[in-house]
């Protein structure tokens, strides 16, 4: 019992994680069609400048966190009315290409700037202790993240579901032509968006960084893994990133648990086969 | 042009034939490491810890020049590896080779080494069979078993019974486990659990727990430098393990570079090691004292005294026999001197430096308010316990 | 992947004159080998490279395969060959054969699951396999070495004549012949009913199936050849460096064949070359020069062909000719 327990704790808190970082990147991928590598990059962004903030600047936690969300989605809003506009009408590969460069361009900034060791998130003295749940200890950040998590899974269904930007993002990814014909302004929903998606990267490199430490080379040891959420979830659906990131984070978690030394090909077999099966994710729009 | 190659391999033989110990001449050191990439600070340690050699010593030994040439691999290549290896024999005819930070990087130059007799140093990599490949190769860094089986033996003095070894799943790092089992139940300890993790795994909780629902008096683990051990050293925090009492050992999960990292959850963990930067000596002080000076944002730790010491050996190969490879090696063979990190001896058998294992604990320091692997007790020198009898 | 045109059977030459192509080839190699022979190791790595990338031009840049994930193919070919040459005999020859049948077999095998997916779901899947093979090779380490390498590689004289040298000339011209001899074949095959009909299946699924070609047998038939010829690469890099190492299976090496391919252009046969031999000078001298900053110019060199040449770098004399006469 403690044992299913356990998985169920610290595979929803790991899925979390990787729902916030992918979700925008599903997002964007269902909307703009753009096969953004970079993404993580964004996550990597957030997490270099709250760290700076906190151990250059000596901010305190809690304004260094919103502050590299900030500078995340500072930086996303140029990008995407100078550089991804014109990627959105570029072919798969020439995508594959250019977000690839990009990627890059930030893990050689950040490379350049902060060096290549470990960038240290260090947590306030209130998320750092640990809360005694009777059969084991869980460290009181994990319930923060989940919280947030789910926070975040809340407010973006009340943003498409019950706003005006909703609607017209919706209009959007069904179809373009016609939601720009009859007037709605898509390059201003496609900015939005992809800010929105940016800011949760980041918000979720922030929160996860004691699982997926940032480091210069975040966006390309994590790539796969975002993208396998997408996959699996299927592309543009907000709702199809939560269950698989929930459910991937469950399923590594186990196999962790249960078949700790092969994990890895059971967790790729698992993918294999899902994917075998419904090419298209779980609520995936036919490509 | 046809006869300039024909010259120019004859020249390659011939000169790494040679035996010119007599005269004064330029020789060049070909250095090869990860400059570039997630490792590239080992290439940046490298280049610090030579140029603090060349800062105390010079830049010759005996009457002749000696010139380094760096080699940038990007991360564990032996295609990379063995192409450059080959392009500094032949085309900048290095007389030694120094470096090579992962094992495959090391092992697929063995051939190249025999072939034109050039000793190479290993600054790093750290698996013992390497050294039986060739007898070029001289190591001034550490085995794995070297400092595994101490700690094993160590924890079982303090009254340690059960263990539980928890690894990552590649070769390192089930050399460590090999390392550690085999001294700890040879001792008369008892091994609860083996568990090896994947080399992906970003979520250690479920490793920590199950750790934790054996209830040993002590986990072992080795993990890949960076962000697994990060991960690993916070869960093993987070999940009170230590408050239950169970002992955190390990061997370079503490090292310098990461340690301000991991804030205070790093307090208390025991590694064993051959150097810490923290340790208490007039010649550490002053090694340490002229990096800083000559490169302000360095941190010191391991991969830069392998490298110091290796220039040391480099220096004392030229000064004994110039460029004649055999003869430089075997001039190094049971040397004895004294480094930052404490005594030294060039094993003639293993080619691996027998060294003082220390047994330390991070504590944060009074005077500088950083995080330091504090000395405790000290393994006086042990030789490479994994070398293939 | 709208860059290739469906064009009617036709030789593809070089301003018309056949054969021009391989003549400047071997032209270039020939120099190469005179100008640099010092390097020979860093040219024998391209021309291996330039294999693996080739191989990944047939399966994506003919037939539309999109994956990030050759590098299984490769590591199944290093390590059958690898092994073959350790338990059974180190005649190159032999090992070859065996490396490209390895190839084969694993994307015949993975192909039958994976032709049925496309997008992002293949590209995972591919990545999913890759993986997998990485995995199985760390845990069988007692036959692979894992972690620290297969060690013990040792090869004889190529075709019984040819003793591996210590500056690596035979290796140069070995694995020369090897990549001219795939080169000239993929040519034939690009012009073949089977290239057309690949490239057909590229542009339009449907049309080709609504005109009764078996388009998933040809996508396996596509990848598996694909498989073949990136295990023979991989058997060179075997045979060269008498090593196989985990990071044969590594994502990255997919990801850099990709990145060459594309910034070479897809699709035409001379921008696998050009792509993978300009990013592996730039990314040589770039990295000799300053190692620690190197990346921002990859970056940038990436994102120029991107914006300025969409088509790939083989694409730039046409590129340039439209800009002299000024009808871009």
């Amino acid at each position: 019992m403690s044992l299913f327990l356990n998985i169920l704790i610290d595979g929803i808190a790991y899925g979390m994680i990787l729902f916030m970082i992918s979700v925008g990147l599903s997002v964007t991928m269902g909307l703009m069609r753009v096969i953004n590598l970079a993404h993580g990059g964004f996550a990597l962004v957030g997490g270099a400048v709250a760290h700076w903030l906190i151990i250059a600047q000596g901010l305190s936690f809690w304004l260094a966190a919103p502050l590299g969300v900030a500078a995340a989605v500072a930086l996303a809003w140029p990008l995407e009315r100078l550089i991804y506009r014109r990627i959105y009408g570029f072919g798969d590969l020439q995508q594959v290409l250019a977000t690839i460069g990009l990627t890059f361009l930030m893990i050689a900034t950040v490379n350049r700037l902060l060096g290549s060791t470990l960038l240290a998130l260090p947590l306030p003295e209130l998320l750092a202790q640990s809360v005694d749940l009777g059969f084991r200890t869980l460290p009181l950040h994990r319930l923060v993240v989940i919280g947030v998590g789910l926070a975040v899974i809340a407010g973006l269904w009340l943003l498409i579901d019950r706003t005006r930007f909703g609607i017209r993002l919706r209009a959007a990814v069904d179809n373009r032509a016609t939601a720009s014909a009859i007037g709605i302004n898509t390059g201003l929903i496609y900015s939005a968006t992809f800010c929105l998606g940016a800011g949760l990267a980041a918000l979720g490199g922030i929160l996860g960084a004691e699982m997926l430490p940032i480091e210069a080379y975040y966006p390309l040891r994590y790539m796969v893994l975002f993208l396998i959420v997408v996959a699996v979830g299927g592309m543009g659906s907000i709702s199809g990133s939560f269950t698989a990131a929930l459910g991937l984070g469950i399923l590594d978690t186990a196999t962790r648990y249960l078949v700790p030394g092969f994990g890895t090909i059971f967790f790729y077999g698992c993918i294999i086969l899902f994917l075998a099966l419904r090419p298209n994710g779980l609520w995936g729009r036919t490509a | 042009m046809t006869s300039r190659i024909i010259r120019l391999s004859a020249a390659a033989t011939l000169l790494l034939s040679t035996a010119v110990a007599g005269h004064a001449e330029t020789i060049k050191v070909g250095v090869v490491a990860p400059f570039s990439g997630p490792f590239a600070l080992y290439g940046k340690q490298f280049q610090e810890a030579i140029e603090v050699y060349q800062a105390q010593h010079g830049t010759s030994a005996g009457e002749h020049e000696i010139e380094f040439i760096y080699k940038d691999v990007g991360g564990p290549n032996p295609d990379q590896s063995r192409a450059l290896t080959q392009e500094l024999l032949i085309k900048d005819q290095v007389d030694y080779l120094a470096g090579y930070v992962f094992t495959p990087n090391a092992l697929a130059v063995a051939p190249l080494l025999d072939q034109s007799e050039t000793p190479l140093v290993i600054f790093n990599a750290a698996t013992s069979a390497i050294n039986a490949q060739s007898d070029f190769y001289l190591r001034t860094s550490y085995t794995l078993w070297q400092v595994s089986a101490p700690l094993a033996e160590w924890a079982y003095e303090q009254g340690i019974r059960e263990v539980v070894t928890t690894v990552t799943d590649y070769g390192p790092g089930i050399d460590a486990e090999n390392a550690f089992v085999a001294a700890f139940e040879e001792a008369g300890g008892t091994i609860l659990d083996s568990i090896r993790m994947p080399l992906s795994t970003t979520d250690f909780t479920p490793f920590i727990q199950s750790i934790r629902e054996q209830s040993p008096d002590a986990l072992f683990t080795f993990l890949p430098g960076g962000p697994p051990t990060f991960g690993f050293t916070k869960t093993y925090n987070e999940n009170g393990l230590r408050d239950e009492g169970i002992m955190f050992l390990g061997t370079a999960e503490t090292e310098e570079s990461n340690l301000q990292a991991f804030g205070d959850a790093a307090i208390g963990l025991t590694t064993a090691y051959h150097y810490s930067a923290d340790h208490d000596s007039d010649l550490n002080r002053e090694f340490i004292a002229k990096n800083t000076e000559l490169h302000p944002d360095s941190v010191t730790n391991w991969a830069t005294i392998g490298a110091y010491d290796g220039t040391h050996v480099i220096y004392q190969m030229v000064e004994n026999a110039g460029s004649d490879g055999p003869a430089a090696v075997e001039s190094v063979l049971g040397m004895e001197w004294e480094s930052p990190r404490g005594p030294l001896t060039m094993d003639p058998e293993t080619r691996t430096v027998i060294q003082n294992v220390y047994i330390r604990e991070v504590e944060r320091d009074e005077e500088s308010g950083l995080l330091v692997n504090r000395e405790k007790g000290v393994i006086a020198t042990v030789g490479d316990l994994g070398w293939p009898e | 992947m709208s860059d290739t045109t469906l064009t009617p059977k036709r030789t593809r030459t070089i301003a018309g004159i056949p054969f021009l192509g391989e003549a400047i080839l071997i032209a270039v190699v020939i120099g190469a080998y005179f100008l640099f022979p010092y390097n020979l190791a860093f040219l024998t790595r391209i021309l291996i490279m330039v294999l693996l990338v080739l191989s990944l031009d047939l399966v994506l840049g003919f037939a539309g395969i999109a994956t990030l994930g050759q590098a299984a193919m490769y590591g199944t070919g290093a390590y059958a060959a690898g092994l073959f040459a350790v338990h059974v005999t180190g005649a190159p020859l032999p090992g070859l054969v065996v490396g490209a049948v390895a190839g084969a077999a694993l994307a015949f095998l993975s192909g039958l699951v994976l032709m049925r997916a496309k997008g992002l779901t293949l590209i995972m899947l591919t990545i999913a396999v890759a993986s997998i093979c990485h995995e199985i090779a760390n845990k069988a380490r007692d036959v692979t070495g894992g972690a620290d390498g297969l060690r013990g590689i040792r090869m004889e004289p190529v075709a019984g004549l040819f003793e591996f040298d210590f500056i690596g000339k035979t290796a140069y011209w070995y694995v020369f012949v090897v990549v001219f001899v795939v080169f000239l074949l993929l040519k034939r095959l690009a012009n073949a009913p089977l290239g057309q009909s690949l490239r057909g299946i590229h542009e339009s699924p449907e049309r080709m199936a609504a005109i009764g070609a078996p388009v998933y047998r040809r996508l396996v038939l596509a990848y598996t050849l694909g498989g073949g010829i990136a295990g023979l690469a991989g058997a060179l890099a075997a045979q060269v460096t008498q090593l196989v190492s985990l990071e044969v299976y590594s994502f990255n090496l997919s990801a850099e064949a990709l990145i060459m391919l594309i910034l070479g252009g897809t699709g035409r046969l001379y921008g696998a070359i050009i792509g993978t031999v300009i990013f592996m000078t730039v990314h040589h001298v770039a990295a000799a020069a300053d190692p620690f900053n190197w990346l921002f110019l990859i970056g940038l060199m990436v994102l120029g062909v991107v914006f300025f040449l969409p088509k790939g770098l083989a694409h730039l004399p046409t590129a340039l000719t439209r800009l002299v006469r000024g009808r871009t």
